[in-house]
């Protein structure tokens, strides 16, 4: 008997995908402490990228009035990265960070060094903010 | 007003209906890459003040269409009024696939997050691709 392998792009039929190594493709380049490359941000100050078992945590720093503002550390979902720029093979984390008032949708890779975080910020309050898209680099601390 | 980086911490203009510039993503997008083994072309289609996405995928066989589906709108930034990228889930029961766009030059930046259910035993996997706007000028 056969199984079939279901799709909806040639892509899904990587072999690479079925590959249990491809769990923790260079999973070591996302670990540590990086910080934003731009140093008068308003945003994302920095994050932290921590190992627990088979998980990864993500911990952020936004900018605030007084100082910075501890977000959720929270767990993310590992993706194999198979086709990222130059041939390089990675882990990317996508992470929703929960506020009550916001919700932030984001996905974080590694490339050529440097971290790149995109984040779809979604406002649930009633102060008629435009939901938007903001991406950030961020180099890693010695 | 509560926010998690001082950049939120606006005063917005208040909402009309249908408000926001949505013409930034409308039209036919194209893969810039004629050699993907992912999603070929994106068309976005806006009816009022929402838009949908019909995807169509390249497969083994010739292309997929993966339907039609209304797409969540992101603009530049919490007090701007101009699109600036989107997101959608497309479920098709064996796997479930983000899509988040943004766009940067002109171009949209799309990733997709492709997550597998039950018991496949792929991988879930990140995919990012650059869609140019067909524009009929040359």
């Amino acid at each position: 008997m056969t199984q079939t392998t279901e799709f909806k792009l040639s892509g899904q039929l990587d072999p690479a995908l079925s590959d249990p190594a491809t769990r923790t493709l260079q999973a070591d380049k996302l670990i540590g402490r990086w910080l934003n490359t731009n140093p008068e941000t308003q945003g994302v100050a920095e994050i932290i990228i921590e190992r627990a078992g088979e998980s990864f945590l993500v911990g952020v720093l936004g900018v605030g009035e007084d100082g910075l503002i501890t977000w959720p550390q929270t767990k993310a979902t590992a993706l194999a990265n198979l086709e990222e720029e130059a041939g390089q093979r990675a882990l990317a984390l996508a992470v929703d960070f929960d506020f009550g008032f916001m919700r932030a949708e984001t996905y974080l890779r590694v490339n050529k060094g440097v971290l790149v975080i995109v984040a779809y910020y979604i406002f649930l309050d009633d102060s008629r903010r435009s939901n938007y898209v903001n991406r950030e680099f961020f180099y890693r601390h010695a | 007003m509560q926010f998690a980086q001082i950049r939120d911490r606006v005063i917005a203009e208040p909402k009309s209906a249908g408000a926001g510039n949505l013409s930034t993503l409308a039209g036919v997008w194209v893969n810039s890459n004629p050699e993907t083994t992912g999603i070929t072309r994106m068309v976005i289609t806006q009816s009022g003040s929402q838009l949908s996405l019909q995807v169509y995928a390249i497969g083994p066989e010739g292309l997929i269409d993966w339907g039609s589906v209304d797409i969540d709108v992101f603009n530049a930034t919490p007090a701007s009024q101009v699109a600036a990228g989107f997101t959608c889930l497309y479920d098709f029961g064996f796997v479930e696939t983000r899509l988040q766009a943004m766009i940067l030059k002109g171009l949209i930046v799309l990733a997709q997050i492709h997550k597998f259910k039950g018991g496949d035993n792929r991988v879930d996997y990140f995919v990012r691709e650059y869609f140019a706007l067909e524009h009929g000028r040359y």
